[in-house]
Protein backbone atom coordinates (compact mmCIF):
# COMPACT_ATOMS: atom_id res chain seq x y z
CA UNK A 1 0.00 0.00 0.00
CA UNK A 2 1.44 3.36 -0.97
CA UNK A 3 1.31 6.54 1.00
CA UNK A 4 -1.11 8.05 -1.50
CA UNK A 5 -3.73 5.34 -0.97
CA UNK A 6 -3.21 5.09 2.76
CA UNK A 7 -4.20 8.69 3.36
CA UNK A 8 -7.19 10.50 1.90
CA UNK A 9 -5.20 13.65 1.14
CA UNK A 10 -1.57 14.18 0.09
CA UNK A 11 0.99 14.12 2.87
CA UNK A 12 3.72 16.78 2.96
CA UNK A 13 6.15 14.17 1.61
CA UNK A 14 3.87 13.32 -1.30
CA UNK A 15 3.38 17.01 -2.00
CA UNK A 16 7.13 17.57 -2.03
CA UNK A 17 7.60 14.56 -4.30
CA UNK A 18 5.08 15.80 -6.81
CA UNK A 19 6.61 19.28 -6.69
CA UNK A 20 10.11 17.89 -7.38
CA UNK A 21 8.67 15.75 -10.14
CA UNK A 22 6.78 18.63 -11.78
CA UNK A 23 7.58 20.16 -15.14
CA UNK A 24 8.20 23.67 -13.73
CA UNK A 25 10.78 22.19 -11.36
CA UNK A 26 12.46 20.47 -14.32
CA UNK A 27 12.62 23.84 -16.11
CA UNK A 28 14.20 25.29 -12.99
CA UNK A 29 16.87 22.57 -13.05
CA UNK A 30 17.59 23.32 -16.70
CA UNK A 31 18.00 27.01 -15.88
CA UNK A 32 20.56 26.46 -13.10
CA UNK A 33 23.71 26.13 -15.28
CA UNK A 34 22.70 29.28 -17.15
CA UNK A 35 22.09 31.18 -13.93
CA UNK A 36 25.53 30.18 -12.63
CA UNK A 37 27.21 31.25 -15.88
CA UNK A 38 25.35 34.56 -15.89
CA UNK A 39 26.23 35.21 -12.24
CA UNK A 40 29.92 34.56 -13.02
CA UNK A 41 29.82 36.92 -15.97
CA UNK A 42 28.01 39.72 -14.12
CA UNK A 43 30.48 39.30 -11.29
CA UNK A 44 33.39 39.70 -13.70
CA UNK A 45 34.77 36.26 -12.87
CA UNK A 46 34.08 35.00 -16.43
CA UNK A 47 35.18 36.96 -19.51
CA UNK A 48 32.60 37.44 -22.24
CA UNK A 49 34.80 35.36 -24.53
CA UNK A 50 34.75 32.53 -22.01
CA UNK A 51 30.94 32.48 -21.93
CA UNK A 52 30.91 31.05 -25.46
CA UNK A 53 32.11 27.57 -24.65
CA UNK A 54 29.84 26.79 -21.66
CA UNK A 55 26.68 28.19 -23.30
CA UNK A 56 27.36 26.31 -26.52
CA UNK A 57 28.29 23.09 -24.78
CA UNK A 58 25.19 23.18 -22.57
CA UNK A 59 23.03 23.78 -25.62
CA UNK A 60 24.56 20.81 -27.43
CA UNK A 61 24.16 18.57 -24.37
CA UNK A 62 20.48 19.41 -24.02
CA UNK A 63 19.93 18.95 -27.75
CA UNK A 64 21.58 15.53 -27.64
CA UNK A 65 19.57 14.56 -24.55
CA UNK A 66 16.32 15.55 -26.27
CA UNK A 67 17.25 13.64 -29.43
CA UNK A 68 18.27 10.48 -27.57
CA UNK A 69 14.84 9.87 -26.06
CA UNK A 70 12.99 8.90 -29.26
CA UNK A 71 15.54 6.42 -30.64
CA UNK A 72 16.15 4.98 -27.15
CA UNK A 73 12.44 4.20 -26.92
CA UNK A 74 12.74 2.52 -30.33
CA UNK A 75 15.66 0.39 -29.15
CA UNK A 76 14.55 -0.46 -25.62
CA UNK A 77 10.79 -0.35 -26.02
CA UNK A 78 8.53 1.63 -23.70
CA UNK A 79 10.09 2.07 -20.27
CA UNK A 80 8.87 4.09 -17.35
CA UNK A 81 11.97 6.24 -17.16
CA UNK A 82 11.83 6.87 -20.90
CA UNK A 83 8.22 7.98 -20.53
CA UNK A 84 9.33 10.32 -17.75
CA UNK A 85 11.96 11.76 -20.10
CA UNK A 86 9.55 11.90 -23.02
CA UNK A 87 7.26 14.18 -21.03
CA UNK A 88 10.28 16.46 -20.57
CA UNK A 89 11.60 16.29 -24.13
CA UNK A 90 10.05 19.60 -25.13
CA UNK A 91 11.68 21.32 -22.14
CA UNK A 92 15.05 19.83 -23.15
CA UNK A 93 14.68 20.89 -26.78
CA UNK A 94 13.46 24.41 -26.07
CA UNK A 95 16.14 25.00 -23.45
CA UNK A 96 18.77 23.76 -25.95
CA UNK A 97 17.55 26.55 -28.22
CA UNK A 98 17.59 29.11 -25.39
CA UNK A 99 21.19 28.21 -24.49
CA UNK A 100 22.10 28.48 -28.19
CA UNK A 101 20.49 31.93 -28.22
CA UNK A 102 22.55 32.91 -25.16
CA UNK A 103 25.61 31.56 -27.02
CA UNK A 104 24.80 33.95 -29.91
CA UNK A 105 24.16 36.90 -27.57
CA UNK A 106 27.58 36.47 -25.92
CA UNK A 107 29.22 36.03 -29.33
CA UNK A 108 27.69 39.34 -30.44
CA UNK A 109 28.75 41.08 -27.22
CA UNK A 110 32.28 39.66 -27.57
CA UNK A 111 32.61 40.66 -31.23
CA UNK A 112 31.16 44.07 -30.50
CA UNK A 113 30.46 45.10 -34.08
CA UNK A 114 28.82 43.83 -37.25
CA UNK A 115 31.92 44.26 -39.47
CA UNK A 116 33.98 41.76 -37.46
CA UNK A 117 31.09 39.30 -37.47
CA UNK A 118 30.62 39.58 -41.24
CA UNK A 119 34.38 39.26 -41.79
CA UNK A 120 34.40 35.76 -40.32
CA UNK A 121 30.98 34.54 -41.40
CA UNK A 122 32.59 32.46 -44.18
CA UNK A 123 34.81 30.55 -41.76
CA UNK A 124 33.59 26.92 -41.64
CA UNK A 125 33.40 27.05 -37.86
CA UNK A 126 31.13 30.09 -37.99
CA UNK A 127 28.58 29.63 -40.77
CA UNK A 128 27.77 26.15 -39.51
CA UNK A 129 26.84 27.70 -36.15
CA UNK A 130 24.63 30.32 -37.78
CA UNK A 131 22.80 27.74 -39.91
CA UNK A 132 22.37 25.36 -36.97
CA UNK A 133 20.76 28.13 -34.92
CA UNK A 134 18.57 29.16 -37.86
CA UNK A 135 17.32 25.57 -38.14
CA UNK A 136 16.58 25.44 -34.42
CA UNK A 137 14.45 28.59 -34.54
CA UNK A 138 11.36 27.06 -36.26
CA UNK A 139 11.71 23.99 -34.01
CA UNK A 140 11.57 26.09 -30.86
CA UNK A 141 8.74 28.26 -32.20
CA UNK A 142 6.58 25.21 -32.95
CA UNK A 143 7.32 23.43 -29.67
CA UNK A 144 3.85 24.08 -28.26
CA UNK A 145 0.48 22.33 -28.40
CA UNK A 146 -1.16 24.99 -30.58
CA UNK A 147 1.52 24.67 -33.28
CA UNK A 148 1.28 20.86 -33.11
CA UNK A 149 -2.48 21.01 -33.71
CA UNK A 150 -2.19 23.62 -36.46
CA UNK A 151 0.54 21.79 -38.37
CA UNK A 152 -0.82 18.27 -38.04
CA UNK A 153 1.35 15.75 -39.90
CA UNK A 154 3.66 18.51 -41.11
CA UNK A 155 4.79 19.10 -37.51
CA UNK A 156 6.68 15.82 -37.40
CA UNK A 157 8.35 16.55 -40.74
CA UNK A 158 9.32 20.03 -39.54
CA UNK A 159 10.82 18.66 -36.31
CA UNK A 160 13.14 16.45 -38.37
CA UNK A 161 15.15 19.64 -38.96
CA UNK A 162 16.70 18.67 -35.63
CA UNK A 163 18.87 16.13 -37.50
CA UNK A 164 20.64 18.59 -39.84
CA UNK A 165 20.80 21.04 -36.92
CA UNK A 166 22.60 18.42 -34.80
CA UNK A 167 25.05 17.58 -37.59
CA UNK A 168 25.82 21.27 -38.17
CA UNK A 169 26.27 21.76 -34.42
CA UNK A 170 28.82 18.94 -34.39
CA UNK A 171 30.69 20.49 -37.36
CA UNK A 172 30.52 23.95 -35.77
CA UNK A 173 32.04 22.62 -32.55
CA UNK A 174 34.68 20.57 -34.34
CA UNK A 175 35.85 23.34 -36.68
CA UNK A 176 35.66 26.32 -34.35
CA UNK A 177 37.47 24.47 -31.60
CA UNK A 178 40.35 23.03 -33.61
CA UNK A 179 39.62 19.53 -32.46
CA UNK A 180 37.19 16.72 -32.79
CA UNK A 181 37.60 15.03 -29.40
CA UNK A 182 35.23 17.14 -27.31
CA UNK A 183 32.52 17.34 -29.93
CA UNK A 184 32.75 13.66 -30.76
CA UNK A 185 32.55 12.56 -27.13
CA UNK A 186 29.22 14.38 -26.93
CA UNK A 187 27.73 13.20 -30.18
CA UNK A 188 28.91 9.58 -29.99
CA UNK A 189 25.95 8.46 -27.82
CA UNK A 190 23.55 9.85 -30.40
CA UNK A 191 25.34 8.14 -33.28
CA UNK A 192 25.44 4.85 -31.39
CA UNK A 193 21.75 4.91 -30.54
CA UNK A 194 20.90 5.70 -34.16
CA UNK A 195 23.04 2.76 -35.25
CA UNK A 196 21.37 0.48 -32.71
CA UNK A 197 17.95 1.59 -33.92
CA UNK A 198 18.92 1.08 -37.57
CA UNK A 199 20.27 -2.40 -36.74
CA UNK A 200 17.05 -3.26 -34.94
CA UNK A 201 14.91 -2.06 -37.83
CA UNK A 202 16.99 -4.03 -40.33
CA UNK A 203 16.58 -7.15 -38.20
CA UNK A 204 12.84 -6.78 -37.95
CA UNK A 205 12.46 -6.15 -41.70
CA UNK A 206 14.87 -8.78 -43.00
CA UNK A 207 14.65 -11.52 -40.45
CA UNK A 208 12.47 -14.41 -41.60
CA UNK A 209 10.63 -16.32 -38.90
CA UNK A 210 13.22 -17.92 -36.64
CA UNK A 211 14.11 -21.51 -37.29
CA UNK A 212 16.00 -23.83 -34.96
CA UNK A 213 19.79 -23.53 -35.21
CA UNK A 214 21.44 -25.44 -38.00
CA UNK A 215 18.28 -26.00 -39.99
CA UNK A 216 17.91 -24.00 -43.16
CA UNK A 217 14.42 -23.23 -44.25
CA UNK B 1 19.09 -10.59 -30.97
CA UNK B 2 19.16 -7.80 -28.45
CA UNK B 3 22.93 -7.94 -27.99
CA UNK B 4 23.85 -5.33 -30.58
CA UNK B 5 21.54 -2.58 -29.33
CA UNK B 6 22.57 -3.32 -25.77
CA UNK B 7 26.26 -3.21 -26.64
CA UNK B 8 25.74 0.07 -28.45
CA UNK B 9 23.91 1.38 -25.43
CA UNK B 10 26.72 0.36 -23.09
CA UNK B 11 29.16 2.19 -25.36
CA UNK B 12 26.86 5.20 -25.38
CA UNK B 13 26.83 5.26 -21.60
CA UNK B 14 30.60 4.90 -21.48
CA UNK B 15 31.01 7.73 -23.97
CA UNK B 16 28.65 9.90 -21.97
CA UNK B 17 30.64 9.20 -18.84
CA UNK B 18 33.72 10.44 -20.70
CA UNK B 19 32.04 13.79 -21.31
CA UNK B 20 33.03 15.27 -18.05
CA UNK B 21 36.73 15.12 -18.92
CA UNK B 22 37.92 18.71 -19.24
CA UNK B 23 39.05 19.74 -22.70
CA UNK B 24 40.22 23.29 -22.26
CA UNK B 25 43.54 23.34 -24.10
CA UNK B 26 42.76 23.66 -27.77
CA UNK B 27 46.37 22.61 -28.40
CA UNK B 28 46.40 23.88 -31.98
CA UNK B 29 50.21 23.70 -31.90
CA UNK B 30 52.92 22.79 -29.39
CA UNK B 31 56.05 24.68 -28.42
CA UNK B 32 59.11 22.98 -26.99
CA UNK B 33 60.63 26.02 -25.30
CA UNK B 34 62.18 24.54 -22.19
CA UNK B 35 61.31 25.45 -18.60
CA UNK B 36 59.08 28.46 -17.95
CA UNK B 37 61.89 30.14 -16.02
CA UNK B 38 63.63 30.71 -19.34
CA UNK B 39 60.57 32.30 -21.00
CA UNK B 40 60.01 35.98 -21.57
CA UNK B 41 56.92 37.32 -19.82
CA UNK B 42 53.43 37.35 -21.29
CA UNK B 43 53.20 41.06 -20.50
CA UNK B 44 56.30 41.66 -22.63
CA UNK B 45 54.64 39.84 -25.54
CA UNK B 46 51.43 41.82 -25.12
CA UNK B 47 53.25 45.15 -25.13
CA UNK B 48 55.34 44.12 -28.13
CA UNK B 49 52.20 43.12 -30.03
CA UNK B 50 50.42 46.35 -29.06
CA UNK B 51 53.40 48.32 -30.36
CA UNK B 52 53.19 46.32 -33.61
CA UNK B 53 49.56 47.38 -34.06
CA UNK B 54 47.72 44.44 -32.48
CA UNK B 55 44.83 44.76 -30.09
CA UNK B 56 45.24 42.09 -27.43
CA UNK B 57 42.05 40.89 -25.76
CA UNK B 58 43.45 38.07 -23.74
CA UNK B 59 46.54 35.87 -23.54
CA UNK B 60 47.43 32.63 -21.83
CA UNK B 61 49.74 29.62 -22.00
CA UNK B 62 48.58 26.80 -24.26
CA UNK B 63 50.59 23.82 -25.50
CA UNK B 64 53.79 25.38 -24.16
CA UNK B 65 53.23 28.49 -26.31
CA UNK B 66 51.70 31.87 -25.60
CA UNK B 67 48.22 32.00 -27.05
CA UNK B 68 46.79 35.43 -27.78
CA UNK B 69 43.22 36.40 -28.62
CA UNK B 70 43.02 39.73 -30.37
CA UNK B 71 42.91 41.77 -33.56
CA UNK B 72 45.80 41.81 -36.04
CA UNK B 73 47.19 45.08 -37.44
CA UNK B 74 45.16 44.20 -40.57
CA UNK B 75 41.97 44.18 -38.50
CA UNK B 76 41.25 40.44 -38.34
CA UNK B 77 39.88 38.97 -35.11
CA UNK B 78 42.13 35.98 -34.51
CA UNK B 79 43.65 33.49 -32.12
CA UNK B 80 47.47 33.46 -32.47
CA UNK B 81 50.33 31.44 -30.99
CA UNK B 82 53.79 32.82 -30.24
CA UNK B 83 57.00 31.19 -29.11
CA UNK B 84 57.48 32.11 -25.43
CA UNK B 85 61.25 32.66 -25.80
CA UNK B 86 61.66 34.19 -29.25
CA UNK B 87 58.14 35.69 -29.59
CA UNK B 88 58.14 34.29 -33.12
CA UNK B 89 54.63 34.18 -34.61
CA UNK B 90 53.83 30.49 -35.11
CA UNK B 91 50.17 30.13 -35.90
CA UNK B 92 47.21 32.38 -36.63
CA UNK B 93 43.63 31.16 -36.96
CA UNK B 94 40.21 32.73 -37.24
CA UNK B 95 37.57 30.58 -35.55
CA UNK B 96 39.57 27.45 -36.30
CA UNK B 97 40.32 28.48 -39.91
CA UNK B 98 44.12 28.55 -40.22
CA UNK B 99 45.41 31.83 -41.69
CA UNK B 100 49.11 31.34 -40.98
CA UNK B 101 51.33 28.51 -39.83
CA UNK B 102 55.10 28.86 -39.37
CA UNK B 103 57.32 26.25 -40.99
CA UNK B 104 57.79 23.19 -38.80
CA UNK B 105 54.67 23.84 -36.68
Amino acid sequence: MTIATAFPYPTPVAKLRSLLNSLPFFWLLLAIPGALMLAGWLDGAIDTMDMLHPTGETSARLMIAAMLIGPLTGVLGARRWLGWLLRRRRALGVSAFLYALAHLVFYVIDMGNLDDMLAEIGAPGIWTGWVALALMLPLACTSNNAAMRALGAAWKRLQRLAYPAAILTLLHWWWVHNGLAGALAHFAPLALVWLALAARRLQSVDAPPRTPKGIRP
Amino acid sequence: MTKLPLAALALAVAATAGLSAPAHATGAIKCDAGPQSGWKSREALESKLTKDGWQVRKSKVDGGCYEVYGTTPEGDRVEAYFHPVTFEKLYVARRGQVLFRAKGY
